[in-house]
This record gives C-alpha cells, sequence and structure tokens, in this order.
C-alpha cells in the first residue's frame, strides 16, 4: 500500500513509465505451460549429468517418468533411456520387468517396429541403451504387465536435428499450388468472357 | 515452481472496492441518459501533428513497420524449425509467446487495434496474393490473384473465429505448442498459409474479418481502447457519394473489413491499416482519442456471434488463469485416472476445456434469465442476451492483462541475450539458480505488479458496472432490482478473477529443472 501511493506520487513514476512502455522494451524467457506427457528439457547443477529430455506421463495405475541421455542424441552417439515408474496410490516402484521397442515416427512411413530390449528394475529405475545410425524420428515403445494388465505407453525420441525444409516446403508448396490454380481459373473466367463478348459481337 | 499471488491485503482491497461500487450502482440504477462524450483529434495536438499525418497520410511507414514485423516471423520460422527444442532458449517460443503473445493485450490497453496494422500473416498473405511493386513514388505494377469471390454467408461472422480462438488455446495449453519451438514455427506457417488462401479466394480480408482468433480477439478488446479512427468531420461524410474509405481509389486498395467510416460506431472490425485515412479525398479520416469505455458502454451494436465470441472471452480468458493454479495439474491427473486417459491426457484436458466454456455461459443464460423475469417486460431472451454481453468484455480484458504483467515482468530477466544466439544454439536449459535469479532481478518491483494488477481488476470491475448501468438505460429503465443479476454476475466474475490473482501462480518452464536427475 505504501509504496503504491510513493508511485502515484512520483517517487516510482519511472517504474511506471517503464511498464507503460514494457510491451517494446522487454525480452523475457518463454513462458511455458507443461502439463503430463510433454517433453522438457532439464539441467541439474548437483550433479554433473549432461541436460536431459523428460516426459512425465500416467498410464491406469501408474506415473511414467521418461528421461533421455542426452537431451539432443544425435547419429552413432551412445544413448541412454531411463523410465522410472510408481503407482499413482501408494508411490510404490514397480518391480516387474520392462520391455522396450523402437519405430519410425511419422504418418506415412513404415513404422517398422523393432525390439531394443528388455530390462529389469535397478534402484527404482529401468535403464535402455540405444544408438541410432541415421538421424530421425523414433518412438519408443514401453511395455509391462501388472496386475494382470498390459501397458503400453509411446515416448517421443529425436535423433539429430529435426527437419526444417519439409514444413517450409509443405507451406510455400501449398501457397504456389493455390497461386497457379488461382491464375488458371483467373484465365479461363476471362477467355470465357471473351467467347461471351465475340458470341455477342456477332449476334 | 510458484510465483506469488497478490497479497490478501490488496484481495481484500479489491473487495472492499467492490462492495462499494455495487452498492452505490445498486442505488443509483440505470441512469436517465445516454452518456456524452468528448473526443480529442490526435491531429489537433500540435505536437503529435506531423507525426499522425506522416504515418496516415502515406502508404511506405506502415510498410516499413511491415517489413520489420514480417522479418521478426521470418526469424521466428527459422529459429524455430532449426534452433533448440528448449523453448526458453529459443527465439521463436520466447518472441512469440512471452513478447508477441503477451503484450499484444498491453498493446491493446493502448493503441487498439494498431498491430492488425503491421500483422506478418496478413502482409506475408497480401504480398503473395495482391503485390504491389514500385518503380518509384507515384509510379508502381499491381498484381492480382485472387480469385475476389464474395464468402458464403455461414463465412460472414465471427463464428470461424471463435472456433479458430478455442483451437489456438486448445494448442497452446493443451497440446503445449508454447513450449516447443518447432511447433510454435509449424502454427506461425499454417496461419500464413490460411490467411493466403482465404486471400486468395475471397475478396476483401476475410481472414482478418471472421477468421482471424488474434484479430477479433483484438478488435473486441478494442472496444476498451482510448483510440479510433474516425471522421474528423462527420458532415463531409454525410455528403459523400464516393466512398473512398469503403470502395478504395486508385491507389490505395478498399476497406479489407467494409466498413464506411461516416457509419463507423465500433473498433471491432478496424484493422487500423489506414486505408480510409490514405484513400479519403478530403483528409477527413484520423486518430483520435477518447473516453477508454465509451464504445463498450453505448456505441457497440449487439450481435448474436458476437455475443458468444465475447462470453468465450471471458471463458478461455479464465481458463488460462484456471491452467496455471497449482491444483490443475493433480485435478487432470484425477480426472485421467476416472476415465482411463493417458499420454499427454488430451482428452482430459479437452473436457476440462469444454466444461470451462460452459460453466461461464450457464451462469450468464442464468442471469439473463433471471434479469428478464424480474424486469417482467417483453424483453426478449436473445436481445438481453446480447446487449448485457458487453459486461463481460472489461472483466475479460482486466484479468488478461493482470494476468499478462506477472507473466511478462517477472519473466522478463536477461532474455536479451537471446538475441545474442537466438537458435540457442548449444545452449543448456535454465538452471536452478538462473530460475531463482528471474525472481530477484525482476524488471519493476513486486509490489508495484500487486498495485497495477489490483487498479486492472478495480478498472474492469468499474467498467463493467458503468456498462451495465448504460446498457440498462434504455432496457431495463425504473427499478435498480433489474441489475441484481447481472451486477452479482459481475462481482462472481470479478471476485473469481481476484482470487485467481492471489493464488500462486505455476510457472510450469525452470519446474523440473528442480526435480533431481539421476544417472
Amino acid at each position: 500500500m505504501k509504496r503504491f501511493s510513493l508511485i502515484l506520487h512520483g517517487k516510482n513514476i519511472s517504474h511506471f513509465m517503464l511498464l507503460i512502455l514494457l510491451p517494446l522494451l522487454i525480452t523475457s524467457e518463454a513462458v511455458a505451460h507443461h502439463v503430463l506427457g510433454r517433453p522438457a528439457y532439464s539441467l541439474n547443477e548437483d550433479s554433473n549429468t549432461p541436460p536431459s529430455m523428460q516426459v512425465e506421463t500416467q498410464i491406469g495405475e501408474y506415473y511414467l517418468t521418461y528421461m533421455v541421455f542426452p537431451a539432443f542424441p544425435k547419429p552413432g552417439e551412445n544413448g541412454r533411456i531411463n523410465v522410472y515408474a510408481s503407482r499413482i496410490d501408494n508411490g510404490d516402484t514397480f518391480q516387474g520387468e520392462m520391455s522396450f521397442s523402437v519405430s519410425n515416427d511419422g504418418w506415412f512411413i513404415d513404422k517398422n517396429e523393432e525390439n531394443i530390449g528388455t530390462q529389469q528394475v535397478y534402484d527404482g529405475v529401468f535403464r535402455q541403451g540405444f544408438l541410432f545410425k541415421e538421424k530421425g524420428s523414433y518412438i519408443i515403445t514401453a511395455k509391462f504387465e501388472s496386475g494382470g494388465e498390459p501397458y503400453v505407453i509411446d515416448f517421443p525420441l529425436q535423433i539429430g536435428e529435426s527437419s526444417s525444409m519439409g514444413p517450409v516446403g509443405i507451406a510455400l508448396g501449398t501457397i504456389v499450388l493455390a497461386l497457379i490454380s488461382v491464375n488458371v481459373i483467373q484465365r479461363k473466367r476471362l477467355m470465357r468472357e471473351k467467347i461471351r463478348q465475340t458470341r455477342d459481337e456477332l449476334k | 515452481m510458484t510465483h506469488p499471488g497478490l497479497p490478501e491485503i490488496w484481495g481484500m482491497f479489491i473487495w472492499g472496492f467492490m462492495i462499494a461500487v455495487a452498492i452505490w450502482a445498486f442505488l443509483r440504477g440505470a441512469p436517465d441518459s445516454s452518456i456524452s462524450s468528448q473526443y480529442i483529434s490526435l491531429d489537433k495536438i500540435t505536437l503529435l501533428k506531423p507525426v499522425i499525418k506522416f504515418l496516415t497520410r502515406s502508404q511506405f511507414p506502415l510498410l516499413f513497420l511491415k517489413i520489420i514485423s514480417v522479418s521478426f516471423f521470418i526469424l521466428i520460422i527459422y529459429a524455430g524449425l532449426n534452433g533448440t527444442p528448449i523453448a526458453e532458449r529459443n527465439i521463436a517460443t520466447v518472441l512469440t509467446w512471452n513478447i508477441w503473445w503477451a503484450g499484444l493485450i498491453v498493446s491493446i490497453f493502448f493503441f487498439g487495434s494498431a498491430w492488425c496494422a503491421v500483422c506478418p500473416w496478413d502482409a506475408l498473405a497480401s504480398w503473395f496474393v495482391k503485390p504491389k511493386i514500385w518503380i518509384n513514388k507515384k509510379v508502381y505494377f499491381k498484381l492480382n490473384n485472387s480469385l475476389e469471390m464474395t464468402p458464403p454467408k455461414w463465412l460472414r461472422n465471427v463464428w470461424p473465429a471463435l472456433v479458430m480462438f478455442i483451437g489456438l488455446t486448445w494448442l497452446e495449453l493443451g497440446v503445449g505448442v508454447t513450449t516447443s519451438p518447432y511447433w510454435t514455427a509449424l502454427l506461425s506457417l499454417l496461419m500464413v498459409v490460411l490467411a493466403t488462401l482465404f486471400l486468395a479466394i475471397y475478396k476483401n480480408k476475410v481472414f482478418c474479418h471472421y477468421v482471424c482468433p488474434v484479430g477479433r480477439t483484438i478488435g473486441f478488446y478494442s472496444q476498451l481502447a482510448p483510440v479510433e479512427l474516425r471522421p474528423i468531420n462527420p458532415q463531409i461524410c454525410s455528403s459523400c457519394t464516393t466512398l473512398e474509405c469503403f470502395n478504395g481509389s486508385e491507389s490505395i486498395d478498399a476497406c479489407p473489413t467494409q466498413l464506411v467510416m461516416g457509419s463507423l460506431t465500433q473498433n471491432t472490425y478496424c484493422t487500423s491499416c489506414g486505408n480510409c485515412t490514405q484513400s479519403c479525398p478530403q483528409q477527413n479520416i484520423t486518430w483520435r482519442l477518447r473516453p477508454q469505455s465509451n464504445e463498450a458502454i453505448q456505441s457497440a451494436r449487439p450481435h448474436w456471434d458476437e455475443a458468444w465470441f465475447m462470453l468465450a472471452l471471458l471463458a478461455l480468458t479464465s481458463f488460462h488463469g484456471i491452467t496455471m493454479m497449482e491444483f490443475w495439474e493433480s485435478a487432470i491427473s484425477q480426472f485421467a485416472q476416472v476415465i482411463g486417459d493417458s499420454g499427454q491426457l488430451l482428452v482430459s484436458f479437452s473436457i476440462g476445456l469444454i466444461i470451462s466454456l460452459i460453466f461461464p455461459v450457464l451462469i450468464y443464460s442464468l442471469v439473463v434469465l433471471l434479469t428478464q423475469y424480474i424486469a417482467k417486460r417483453d424483453i426478449k431472451f436473445k436481445k438481453l442476451f446480447t446487449h448485457l454481453v458487453f459486461i463481460t468484455l472489461p472483466l475479460a480484458f482486466a484479468y488478461h492483462l493482470a494476468h499478462n504483467l506477472n507473466h511478462m515482468i517477472r519473466e522478463s530477466v536477461g532474455a536479451s541475450q537471446l538475441f545474442y544466439n537466438p537458435l540457442g544454439l548449444n545452449a543448456l536449459p535454465l538452471s536452478d539458480s538462473e530460475n531463482l535469479l528471474k525472481e530477484y532481478n525482476m524488471i519493476i518491483s513486486q509490489d508495484v505488479l500487486f498495485a497495477l494488477q489490483a487498479i486492472l481488476m478495480m478498472f474492469g470491475f468499474w467498467v463493467a458496472v458503468k456498462v451495465l448501468r448504460y446498457r440498462s438505460h434504455n432496457l431495463l429503465p425504473g427499478q435498480n432490482i433489474k441489475l441484481l443479476p447481472a451486477l452479482s454476475f459481475i462481482i462472481l466474475i470479478n471476485g473469481f478473477h481476484t482470487w485467481m490473482l492471489t493464488q500462486p501462480m505455476v510457472m510450469r518452464i525452470g519446474s523440473l529443472c528442480l526435480t533431481p536427475t539421476l544417472n
């Protein structure tokens, strides 16, 4: 309250002016509205680990945390997936075994699923190593069974950089196609108009 | 990681203000006459005159600003597609969601729909479809690659913009486009493609007029802006037969949203493009200052589709706040367990979004029914619904501003470094200490931020009450009791928004940084 009265009396007028000009002046960090299942990148300076990509999600009775080391794996580089599975109701770690498979991610491509290993829990974590020779978008599928129920959950894994020319190409292609189509229709309209005019003149 | 909410003392102060104003409004009832307004033409202010003239009489200043905005836009797409996926280290996400998206609402408070004039989506679409190539200042080539079709009737309303707005909220908060530079770039590309396709098919700017969720949000909020483009002398407009503002001139395009300046009463569809100021042979159109709330109070005309857009604006603004409450994730998680949702919990989120849209509509409809019952006059539900809905605008706008200020001020530290490495190449995620430093190095003090938020909430409440009183002037004359349901609605909504502001706000970026990583 006291600070506020100071603004009105001018002492902090610079703050107020700054606020008015804020849209022009500020640069700021991204606001992230993270909900379950969305990749996030983290760095913990208490340990010497490299940054990791992390996804938290839930399925049935379990919370799952999926981590990828390094955060941005490259082709030909060894990497590791850590999965933590704990019961939602009491937090107990899942003690069975978990199998991992990998497939291509995309809409119009061959999924080509391949098993990469089955892991036992060690220190509350399921660890699965990987080595990809080619860059691309992949899906890691983790499978386990609990209480007679099968659990299958997919996580994203990007090896190397994602394609940048694809989206730009599709966008530009759509625009060019639309403009060509419009031009063709305009020419047809013009031709029709000319034919009609000629007919009218002949009559 | 959470940011502290507004202190209780401020919350109580706002509540005190609301109760006092509500009692005053109830006792006073609807005013006897409509509000009279004074306007100041910016052309008349000596200091501003040359600036306004320079900006409004030539096409080139605006073209220059458009080139700047398109340059930033291309940078966003390039950085989004090629830069780091770490949201806070990539300029695509920071520039789009923090600076532009948050600052846009603040800019409306001062400049109305000025953003639309430099919008890169429309600029690029226009350059693709209707390019103008200048040889010199007077000679230019103009191409027209548009079919110039008349839009079908179902498209000539704001329902498409409403659907797009709900879709954008779903992508933003549900799918998490804000956390992904790549998806931010894809969304940017999609908007350009849509704007281009609409311009290539239909005449005028159907995308800006009926489809663009950002443009319509700006348009409706602009009813509360202190500036407007209007005729200097209405007499000149009333005797005008050529209507260059509507039809355009030889060198200037027609009004993209088909407005006739002589009869313009509301900012909703004005894109501030300046075509009217340049095409008017009498130079009779200019910017002028006006009382901030007059348009919502009396000038804006009620329409059924617009009423729904305004209600959705209120609902979605509140929903944004709700998703940043601490309870949100656990509530969605529990709900997901009940319905068996897994993965990104999009089904649960979508249901939450639908409920948040339906709930305010139900309450508002109930308010309208109650008012109709109390009034005991033959007022149709639809008429009352569309007339009273303007009370939602200041409520949504004030909370939107207060909420966005929190984002901007608390997270604005150190990001200028992004311009040195816009793609975030080799950058690491934010560390714990960087997260904490942001809290300590805010651009203004926390107390000032709280004061501003409180002022905004009181401002929103005051304007909403004012809108109610004046809108009721013709509709519900007589007994003050008729105002009670709508007055209660205003208190309920502003009270809820104030409560949300007093709660800690989850800033989910960086929150995961505090999670220990095991190796």
